[in-house]
C-alpha cells in the first residue's frame, strides 16, 4: 500500500512539474509557426482564380487577421477545451486526424523498438564478452551500417529486393491489403484488433505489411542500443561482484544475464526512452516511403503547406509523449534497481 | 440424351471442383472490375469548392457529381484530350443559347436521381448554382471570370429547365458550368446538414457527399485513400466500366512506379522522369506522354522592380537564355516547347503558342548595353521545392548562360508556401513557375496572369492596351474580331516579355497495359468514366 502510495506521489508530481515545459513547448512553437516566411491564407486559397478577396476572406476565418498575442491567448484556450483546431490539409479537425494516425505510429515505432531491442540486447552482451574479437567486429560493422545508411534508402532497398525482385512481400503501401474489407475499428492497433476479433487472417496481413517498415526503423536504431549494452555490460562485467559470482562457482549464463545485466540495464533503459521518443517523430521518412498513415508523414505534410495547427498539435503530443515516457522510464528504473526508486 | 457412366462421373468431379474454383474466379473478376490509380498527392475534401483542396480532390468531385454540362473529348497525336470547344451535356440533356448570347436555357434529365434514389429537379440546380456564387468557396471568384455573380442569374422555368441570365455575352459563361468547382447538390440532403451559421453546408460537405455522379463514395480517408463504388443508377451518361475506383495516396514515386510495374495498381499520371524512362525501357506497362496543352512552365520577371521595369533588359535575358538545353536538361525534352517560334505575326489565335525566343548572345550584349547596363547586374532566381527536379537543372542553366552576358545570379530555393507568399506579395524578382487554365481561352489566360493587381499577375505586369484587349475580347461575338483581338495581345506579349514562355511538360500517365481510354483532362486528373480494362 506505501509503495502504491509512494509511487503514485511520484507520478503526479512528475506531471505536475512537466506542465511548465509543455507550456512553453507550445507557445514557441506557435511563436515559430509564425515567424515561418510561409502564409497558409495565401497557399491554401491558390485556386485557379482565386483572387486577394480570397486571401483576406480566409485569413479572417483562419484568425489571423487579429493580434498575435490575441490569437495566442485563443489558441490556450481552444487547447485547454481539448480543441486542437481544423487543419486546412485534410480537412479535419486536428484531434481527429491525430486519433485516427498515432495508433498507425505507434503499432510501427513499437514493433521496430521490439525488434531492435530483441538484436541489440544480444549483440551488445555478446560483444561485450569477446571485446576486440570478430564477433564484436561483426556486430561494430553492423551497427556502423544501420546507422549511416538514412532509413528511405533502407526502405526503398527493402522495398526493392523482397517486394520488386523477389516478391516475397506484400505491396508496401500501407497497413493492409487495400483490396481488402476495412479492419475493425476498436484500438487501432490492427494487430490487437484482428487479435481482438479472432481473425487470423487478417492478423497475418497486417503483420505482413508491418515487417519491412519495422525492419527499415529497427535497423537505424540498432546501433545506439546495441553500443549502449556492449558499454555498459564492460563496464559491470570488470565488476567486484561479478569475479565473486565467478569465484563462487556460479554457472556462466546466470552471472551475465541476472547479475551483469540486471545491474547494465539501467542505460539501456534510458536509452531506450530516448530512441522511443525520437522514433516516434523522426520516422518520418519511413512513414513516407511506406505510404504509412502515420502522425509524422501528416505534421510534414501540414509544414511544407504552413498549416498551423496540425503542425502545433504534432509538437504538443509529441511533448506528452516525450512527458509520458520518461515517467514510464523513471517507474522502470525502479523495477531494475531499488536504489533509484527512492 | 443418354448420359454414360463416365460423363456422370465428369459432372460429379466437375461439380466438387466447383466451389473450390468459384470463390478465387469471383475475386478475379473483381479485381479485374477495379481500378486501383496510385497518387503522390491525396484527397482532402470531398467537396472541391472548399478553399484548400488539392487537385486529387477536383478529379475525385468530377467521378462522383454531375455538372450540368461536361467538354468532349477528340484524338490528339494518337491520345484522348479533353475538348472545351465541344460542350456536351451531363445533368442537363441539352441546352439553347439565345440568339443575343444572353439566356442559356437547360433541360435536366427528367430520369436522373441523386444517390440516395431521390429525383434531380430544378430546385436543387437552382440552390447549388446559387451556392457558387453566395458561399465563402472557391467557386466564387471562378464564376466570375462567367461573369455569374448573383442569385438572380438563375431561373427556375419548370420541374426540369433552368435559365441563367447574362448581363453580356460572356464567352465562357456556359463553360464556367462544366469545371470541377461546377458541382450539382441534392439540397434537400445537404440542407438538412446545413446550420445557421454554415447554410451551404460547407462544413458537412467535406466528408459527406449531397450527389448524382457516376461513382458513390465507398469509404474517404482523408489524406489516404478513397474508394468509389459504381452508382448502377446513374443516367449522365454510358455506364462506366470499373465497378470499384481505389485512388490511394503513395507520396514515395519510385514505390507507385514499382506498383504499377509489378501490375499492383493500375495507374499513375505523376511519376518521375527518370522512372517513366525506365519504365518505358523495359516495356511492362503502357506510358500515354500528352502535353498539358492548358498549361505553361515560364520564368517570370518583377516588371516594377528595377532593372526589370526595362523591357531591354527582359529581351536580352530572353536573348540570352539556352532554350534548347534547359528544355534537355529540366524535363529531357518530354513536352511541347514554347520557345523558337519564327513569327512577326502570330499565325494564330491559340494560347500558348510558342513566341519568337532564340538564343543569341551578341543581341543580348547590345540590348544590356542599350538598357545602361552594359556591366550586368546582380539578381537572384527562385523556385519553389516541390518543382526542385525540374526547376534546379533549369536555374542552373540561367546562371551560367546569364553570367556570360554579365549578369550574376544567385539561385534561391524556397519551400513553397514561402513561395507562394513571397510571389501574391510580389517579391519575387526572378523566378520559375507554372501555370495552368482550366478554360484554356486565349483571352482569359491573359485575364488571368496578365492583368490586374493579383496573385496569378506572375509578372505584376501591367498594361493598358492588353487589360483593354482582354476585356473586350470576352465579350465579343465576331469570331473574326476576336481573333484580331487575341493576336494583338500574343504580339504585345512577344514584343514586352513580362514572363518568358518555355514549354508545357508532358502529363505522363503510366498504367497497366490492359487500361484503355485515357485522356487528358483539363483539371489534369482522371476520369475514371473513360477507362475501361480490355
Amino acid at each position: 500500500m506505501q509503495v502504491l502510495r509512494r509511487a503514485a506521489l511520484r507520478v503526479g508530481g512528475r506531471l505536475l512539474s512537466s506542465v511548465p515545459a509543455v507550456l512553453g513547448v507550445v507557445v514557441l512553437t506557435f511563436l515559430v509557426m509564425r515567424v515561418l516566411p510561409g502564409d497558409p491564407a495565401v497557399y491554401f486559397a491558390g485556386g485557379p482564380s482565386a483572387g486577394q478577396e480570397q486571401i483576406d476572406a480566409l485569413r479572417v476565418q483562419m484568425g489571423l487577421d487579429k493580434p498575435l498575442p490575441v490569437q495566442l491567448l485563443t489558441y490556450l484556450r481552444d487547447i485547454a477545451r481539448g480543441d486542437l483546431g481544423r487543419s486546412l490539409t485534410t480537412g479535419q479537425p486536428v484531434v481527429v486526424d491525430i486519433a485516427q494516425r498515432l495508433p498507425a505510429s505507434l503499432e510501427l515505432t513499437l514493433t521496430a523498438l521490439l525488434l531492435a531491442l530483441l538484436a541489440a540486447l544480444p549483440l551488445g552482451i555478446l560483444a561485450a564478452l569477446r571485446p576486440g574479437s570478430a564477433v564484436d567486429h561483426l556486430v561494430r560493422f553492423l551497427c556502423t551500417m544501420g546507422v549511416c545508411m538514412p532509413t528511405f534508402v533502407s526502405g526503398l532497398l527493402l522495398v526493392y529486393v523482397f517486394y520488386y525482385l523477389l516478391g516475397w512481400a506484400p505491396d508496401p503501401t500501407g497497413r493492409i491489403d487495400v483490396f481488402a474489407a476495412s479492419p475493425p475499428e476498436i484500438t487501432g492497433f490492427l494487430l490487437v484488433d484482428f487479435a481482438l476479433v479472432g481473425d487470423g487472417e487478417g492478423w497475418r496481413a497486417a503483420a505482413a505489411q508491418l515487417i519491412l517498415p519495422s525492419c527499415t526503423m529497427a535497423l537505424f536504431v540498432l546501433a545506439p542500443l546495441a553500443r549502449m549494452t556492449r558499454a555498459s555490460m564492460l563496464a559491470v562485467l570488470g565488476g567486484d561482484f561479478i569475479r565473486t559470482a565467478r569465484a563462487m562457482g556460479l554457472p556462466g549464463w546466470r552471472v551475465i544475464l541476472v547479475h551483469a545485466l540486471r545491474n547494465a540495464l539501467l542505460p539501456v533503459i534510458t536509452i531506450t526512452g530516448i530512441v522511443f521518443s525520437t522514433m516516434l517523430g523522426a520516422n518520418v521518412l519511413v512513414e513516407k516511403v511506406f505510404s504509412w498513415p502515420g502522425v509524422a508523414s501528416y505534421a510534414l505534410d501540414a509544414l511544407q503547406a504552413s498549416d498551423y495547427a496540425p503542425v502545433q498539435g504534432f509538437v504538443l503530443l509529441m511533448a506528452s509523449i516525450f512527458v509520458l515516457v520518461n515517467l514510464v522510464i523513471d517507474l522502470l528504473y525502479g523495477l531494475a534497481d531499488p536504489r533509484a526508486a527512492g | 440424351m443418354e448420359i454414360t457412366r463416365r460423363q456422370g462421373l465428369m459432372g460429379l468431379a466437375a461439380l466438387a471442383a466447383a466451389p473450390a474454383l468459384l470463390p478465387g474466379e469471383a475475386a478475379a473478376q473483381s479485381r479485374a472490375e477495379t481500378l486501383r490509380q496510385v497518387t503522390g498527392g491525396a484527397v482532402n475534401t470531398l467537396d472541391p469548392t472548399m478553399p484548400g483542396s488539392t487537385r486529387e480532390s477536383f478529379g475525385i468531385s468530377m467521378n462522383v457529381y454531375d455538372r450540368l454540362v461536361g467538354f468532349g473529348r477528340k484524338m490528339v497525336g494518337g491520345n484522348w484530350v479533353f475538348d472545351h470547344t465541344e460542350i456536351r451535356g451531363e445533368l442537363a440533356e441539352r441546352y439553347e443559347i439565345s440568339a443575343d448570347g444572353l439566356v442559356i436555357t437547360l433541360h435536366l434529365r427528367r430520369d436522373a436521381l441523386w444517390h440516395d434514389g431521390t429525383p434531380v429537379t430544378a430546385e436543387d440546380v437552382k440552390w447549388s448554382l446559387d451556392r457558387h456564387v453566395s458561399s465563402k468557396s472557391l467557386a466564387v471568384s471562378q464564376f466570375q471570370t462567367g461573369s455569374l455573380t448573383s442569385t438572380e442569374q438563375f431561373r427556375i422555368v419548370d420541374a426540369h429547365t433552368v435559365q441563367v441570365v447574362l448581363d453580356k455575352p460572356d464567352r465562357l459563361a456556359l463553360s464556367n458550368l462544366a469545371v470541377p468547382y461546377a458541382i450539382m447538390i441534392n439540397s434537400r440532403l445537404a440542407k438538412q446538414n446545413a446550420t445557421p451559421d454554415d447554410p451551404w453546408a460547407q462544413k458537412w460537405m467535406q466528408a459527406n457527399t449531397a450527389a448524382g455522379g457516376a461513382y458513390k463514395v465507398e469509404s474517404f480517408r482523408p489524406g489516404v485513400q478513397v474508394v468509389l463504388a459504381r452508382n448502377e443508377a446513374w443516367k449522365g451518361g454510358p455506364l462506366p466500366f470499373f465497378r470499384r475506383v481505389i485512388s490511394q495516396s503513395v507520396p514515395e514515386a519510385a514505390t507507385r512506379a514499382n506498383l504499377i510495374e509489378k501490375g499492383d495498381a493500375d495507374l499513375a499520371i505523376d511519376l518521375q522522369a527518370g522512372d517513366i524512362a525506365a519504365l518505358t525501357q523495359r516495356a511492362q506497362v503502357k506510358v500515354a506522354s500528352i502535353p498539358q496543352s492548358n498549361g505553361f512552365t515560364h520564368i517570370s520577371f518583377n516588371t516594377r522592380q528595377a532593372p526589370f521595369d526595362n523591357p531591354k533588359v527582359r529581351q536580352a535575358i530572353a536573348a540570352a537564355l539556352p532554350y534548347e538545353d534547359m528544355f534537355k536538361a529540366s524535363l529531357f525534352s518530354r513536352g511541347r516547347v514554347l520557345f523558337g517560334a519564327d513569327w512577326k505575326v502570330p499565325p494564330n489565335a491559340d494560347f500558348p503558342q510558342a513566341l519568337p525566343m532564340r538564343q543569341d548572345l551578341a543581341r543580348a550584349r547590345a540590348l544590356l548595353t542599350e538598357a545602361g547596363l552594359a556591366d550586368g547586374f546582380a539578381t537572384t532566381f527562385s523556385f519553389g521545392t516541390s518543382t526542385a527536379a525540374t526547376s534546379e537543372p533549369l536555374a542552373a542553366l540561367v546562371q551560367e548562360a546569364l553570367a556570360k552576358v554579365g549578369i550574376r545570379v544567385e539561385i534561391q530555393k524556397l519551400p513553397d508556401a514561402q513561395l507562394n507568399t513571397l510571389q501574391a506579395e510580389k517579391k519575387l524578382a526572378f523566378y520559375t513557375d507554372s501555370g495552368t487554365a482550366w478554360l484554356p481561352a486565349t483571352y482569359y489566360f491573359f485575364y488571368l496572369y496578365f492583368t490586374r493587381d493579383q496573385r496569378w499577375n506572375f509578372a505584376n505586369w501591367e498594361n493598358a492596351r492588353i487589360t483593354e484587349l482582354s476585356n473586350a475580347a470576352r465579350f465579343e461575338r465576331d469570331t473574326a474580331a476576336y481573333e484580331a483581338q487575341c493576336k494583338e495581345m500574343i504580339s504585345i506579349l512577344a514584343d514586352q516579355l513580362p514572363l518568358l514562355l518555355l514549354w508545357q511538360p508532358n502529363m505522363d500517365a503510366v498504367m497497366n497495359k490492359a487500361i484503355e481510354g485515357f485522356t487528358y483532362q483539363f483539371y489534369r486528373q482522371v476520369d475514371f468514366r473513360d477507362l475501361k480494362r480490355a
